[in-house]
């Protein structure tokens, strides 16, 4: 599952004013259904794509159905009623067109990459698996193999995903972030048809949607097909509410597991707001703060000046709900997971005393706008970044206010969110140790 | 995800912008008097600059040193005459510039990207690290513990390492068998005196090639980037006489590399492929978007698709400027492992016996066409694709006529193509896993040799 990339795209949108785009050039429009359509046209390349935010994740599980919004997102691929198993695919590629999705703990997007004359065909697909998926027995079956091998192949891969499974397991005590995104693996091998069903139904209304369209095409040829392919799937009820509220962390929290690995890897997990809230700049300049470039704090002294790490990062959770805002270390040789434990403390420890320097502050300041740069050169960024802005800030315009709240932090506010969130009581900590019985 | 966005299913594009025949966007190319080649293209998209510095300097340079090469392009960012190592850091940090370098098979490569109005600052830091690197020797050793450690917690992941252990079986002697990264034992001998001989050796202007894209005006660039490096003295630059890998293999082998807590296996499978400029490229790429190169290819369809064995399965030809491997690479459960692999075989080796149709032709034709994730939308990639080419050795027309190729391609030229370039038989395996629970069953694969994947090397 993508995790630093989506956090990425958050503040790059955020400098969109700067760029050649305004808030104007976007159009947008709601069909009688609720569907929502954000369109950008941008005539630089002779392609487009258009991306579908559908307002489910793990967030929306329960116990015995974990995994479910990813396994969606697989089956949304394996066949409806016009467009039956890998037809999809098949149509697509013929066409020139390629896709790909993914799920996080609060989405699910697809993305269809495509030449221009061929957004007709994205239609009649997407309308296709969107009004009448079917569920096919085999289908699921088949597709759990290929779900767990997913599973599998990213536990065999990155000890990241061992142990963050883990601390997000035992930071949440009651709100569904404690699930994995690709679900349990019980959950996996034992889902039902009828849960399956109940769950298309429940979150692949068109009112759940935000749709985005960039590229080489006219908002009167999206309004058109909108009209046509996806003002008649009738809307259903909005999903429902995700009631359970993390209640506040009072006391630290601490797990390990064991791999067969060389050094000890750790994660720091520290519960801060939702997205949307006021404290998520300040946060977000701290992250670049720990441990963007080779001069940010944790990498140059953990990692740089001295050898206690061999590599380290941090990033914060995006989240409808508050999340984490994590910070993983892996141990340099003979290092142990408490002296890196400590060093990165002592690190948090310095911003919760001692102010940011004006400099320091601009430098990472000076870092999101170029990382906007970089995101913004392709249409696929373009693409991203709007409806990744639009879902998780409730309107793709408050994008335009985000320099303006980027500029406006001061070294006092990043003092102020660092001694509010990065307590002790407020921390969970894994370690991921080596094993030594293999 | 639907796709894991890597190895497994990427293959490289020469992409065709959609109905329009992809054009490289103008550039101009000159020698500057020291021999450096220097390419300049504008992009005016957004405020920002990039470049890419190549030299005749990578890890089939190393010899018996392995990672000399990736060290010593590594080490060019420890430190010039006017600026620390640290300096250097604060200062691209400081505008959110990037400044990376590493080494790969056939060059070594710096390359930076920042905003047009912090050009003056960043050109000045570009040059000293290219002309006057220092090598300091205690950065030198700090990075030394780093790589060791880092070679050693790579084995931690079978994707990470099988494709060295795949090189070094297919190229044997070869300079391309040279694990790019060394390994613990090479490294460790490694010093800071060692990378600045390689540096003063294969750093030479007259092997060399920078290529800026961008935000710019040419005419002014061209005066600033004369300016900055025509005065850059090196040696001359050395003329190795290589011969070409013998790739020709006359049996099947198998190397089983033990992970004793693997959960899956991870394999390749492959043989010969063609080297980076074969005149059929285009062409085997076509058909090997067929076998194994997008989500409906053959390979991904049977044995994710149909069968539920793999979250992903691919083929791919990696190539090099003097000739190339072709290999199929999956993973699976360690109690599928032979499915996998013999649903593998017979993919493969149904597109020798029944080969292609028109229809499916067709669909590989305009998804390679209509398929370019932006691989030449951003300016970033345009500088790298500028300094493959002087890599390499092609120039635009090997762009330029992608499209007329991929539309000459027809079910009988594709048939021969198959022929001549996709393996068939006596085929080489690398399977990554847990040796006591497949051994006796991938025997009948190929001669078997076994290794420990903590074992230092490939």
């Amino acid at each position: 599952m993508r995790k630093t990339i989506l956090g990425l795209a958050l503040w790059l949108v955020g400098f969109a004013t700067l760029a050649q785009n305004s808030p104007d050039d976007v159009k947008t429009f709601t069909l009688p259904n609720g569907m929502k359509f954000l369109v950008l046209e941008d005539h630089s390349i002779p392609t487009a794509n258009m991306y579908f935010f559908w307002k489910v994740g793990a967030r929306n599980e329960v116990h015995g159905i974990t995994g479910l919004s990813h396994f969606f997102e697989h089956m949304m691929f394996n066949g409806a009623k016009k467009y039956g198993p890998k037809q999809f695919d098949r149509v697509m590629e013929a066409n020139g067109g390629s896709n790909n999705a993914y799920t996080t703990e609060n989405v699910t997007v697809y993305t269809d990459w495509f030449q221009k004359d061929a957004l007709e065909t994205m239609f009649q697909l997407e309308a296709d698996r969107i009004a009448d998926l079917s569920i096919d027995s085999t289908m699921v079956q088949s597709e759990r193999g290929v779900v767990l091998s997913e599973r599998s192949t990213g536990l065999e891969n990155s000890n990241y995903r061992t142990i963050s499974e883990l601390v997000k397991g035992v930071a949440f005590q009651e709100h569904p972030y404690m699930f994995p995104v690709i679900g349990f693996e019980s959950d996996i091998k034992s889902w039902t048809q009828e849960d399956l069903e109940n769950y298309f139904k429940t979150y692949y209304s068109p009112n759940n949607a935000t749709v985005v369209v960039v590229g080489d095409i006219t908002l009167a040829q999206v309004k058109k097909l909108a009209d046509q392919y996806m003002a008649p799937i009738p809307a259903r009820g909005l999903p429902p509410k995700v009631r359970t509220v993390e209640p506040e962390q009072n006391g630290e929290r601490r797990v390990t597991t064991y791999k067969d690995i060389t050094t000890p890897n750790i994660l720091l997990a520290y519960h801060t707001p939702e997205t949307s809230h006021e404290d998520y700049y300040a946060l977000d300049l701290l992250n670049n703060l720990l441990t963007s470039g080779n001069s940010s704090r944790l990498t140059k002294a953990l990692v740089m000046d001295t050898t206690l790490a061999s590599q380290v990062f941090s990033f914060m959770g995006d989240g409808f709900d508050p999340n984490l805002f994590y910070i993983y270390g892996v141990a340099g040789n003979g290092v142990s997971a408490q002296e890196l434990e400590k060093a990165i403390e002592a690190q948090i420890d310095d911003l919760i005393q001692n102010e940011v320097s004006d400099r320091e502050l601009q430098k990472v300041k000076n870092q999101k706008l170029m990382e906007f740069y970089r995101t913004i050169e392709t249409i696929n960024g373009k693409a991203n970044s709007l409806g990744t802005y639009e879902v998780f800030f409730g309107d793709y315009r408050k994008l335009y206010d985000a320099p303006k709240l980027y500029e406006k932090v001061t070294p006092a506010d990043v003092k102020r969110v660092a001694a509010k969130y990065f307590t002790e009581r407020n921390r969970t900590v894994g370690y991921l140790l080596p094993d030594k019985t293999n | 995800m639907k796709k894991i966005a890597s190895l497994l299913l990427i293959f490289s594009v020469f992409a065709a912008e959609a109905q329009n025949n992809f054009k490289v966007p103008a550039y101009e190319k000159f020698k500057l008097k020291n021999g450096m080649t220097v390419y300049l293209m504008e992009q005016h998209e957004v405020p920002l600059i990039y470049v890419s510095a190549v030299f005749d300097a990578g890890s089939i340079q190393d010899g018996d040193r392995y990672g000399l090469a990736s060290m010593t392009a590594d080490a060019l960012l420890f430190g010039t005459k006017k600026y620390t190592k640290e300096q250097i850091e604060e200062a691209t940090d400081y505008v959110g510039a990037n400044l990376n370098s590493g080494a790969g098979k056939e060059s070594a490569r710096v390359s930076m990207s920042f905003a047009t109005k912090d050009a003056d600052k960043m050109f000045d830091v570009l040059q000293d690290v290219l002309v006057n690197p220092t090598f300091d020797a205690t950065e030198f050793d700090k990075y030394k513990q780093r790589s060791l450690l880092q070679l050693t917690q790579q084995k931690e992941s079978p994707r990470a390492v099988i494709g060295n252990y795949f090189n070094k079986m297919v190229f044997d002697q070869h300079p391309y068998a040279s694990p790019t990264d060394g390994t613990t034992s090479t490294i460790d001998k490694i010093t800071a005196e060692d990378v600045r001989s390689f540096y003063k050796t294969y750093y030479t202007t007259d092997h060399a090639a920078i290529a800026i894209v961008g935000d710019f005006k040419t005419a002014d660039m061209k005066k600033r980037i004369t300016a900055l490096l025509n005065g850059w003295k090196t040696a001359e630059g050395r003329m190795i006489k290589r011969v070409v890998p013998d790739l020709a293999f006359d049996k099947s082998r198998v190397l089983l590399v033990n992970k004793g807590d693997a959960r899956e296996t991870t394999f390749l499978i492959g043989g010969k492929g063609v080297d980076y400029i074969n005149p059929d490229y285009v062409p085997i790429m076509v058909v090997n978007t067929i076998l194994g190169g997008r989500f409906t290819s053959w390979l991904n369809d049977a044995l994710r698709v149909n069968s539920g064995l793999t979250y992903g399965a691919g083929s791919r030809f990696s190539r090099y400027k003097m000739g190339g491997t072709f290999y199929i690479s999956t993973f699976t459960k360690n109690s599928t492992t032979v499915p996998a692999i013999d649903m593998a075989l017979q993919v493969l080796d149904s597109l020798h016996r029944t080969g292609l149709n028109d229809e499916i032709l067709a669909s590989a034709k305009a998804y390679v066409k209509g398929d370019f994730p932006p691989n030449y939308e951003s300016a970033g990639a345009l500088a790298g694709l500028l300094t493959d080419m002087f890599t390499y050795g092609f120039d635009e027309n090997y762009i330029n006529t992608f499209q007329t190729k991929v539309d000459g391609l027809t079910v009988a030229k594709a048939k021969d193509i198959i022929a001549k370039y996709f393996p068939k038989d006596k085929l080489q395996f690398v399977l990554v896993g847990k040796a006591d629970e497949i051994r006796d069953s991938v025997k009948k694969y190929g001669t078997i040799t076994e290794k420990e994947i903590k074992d230092e090397g490939f």
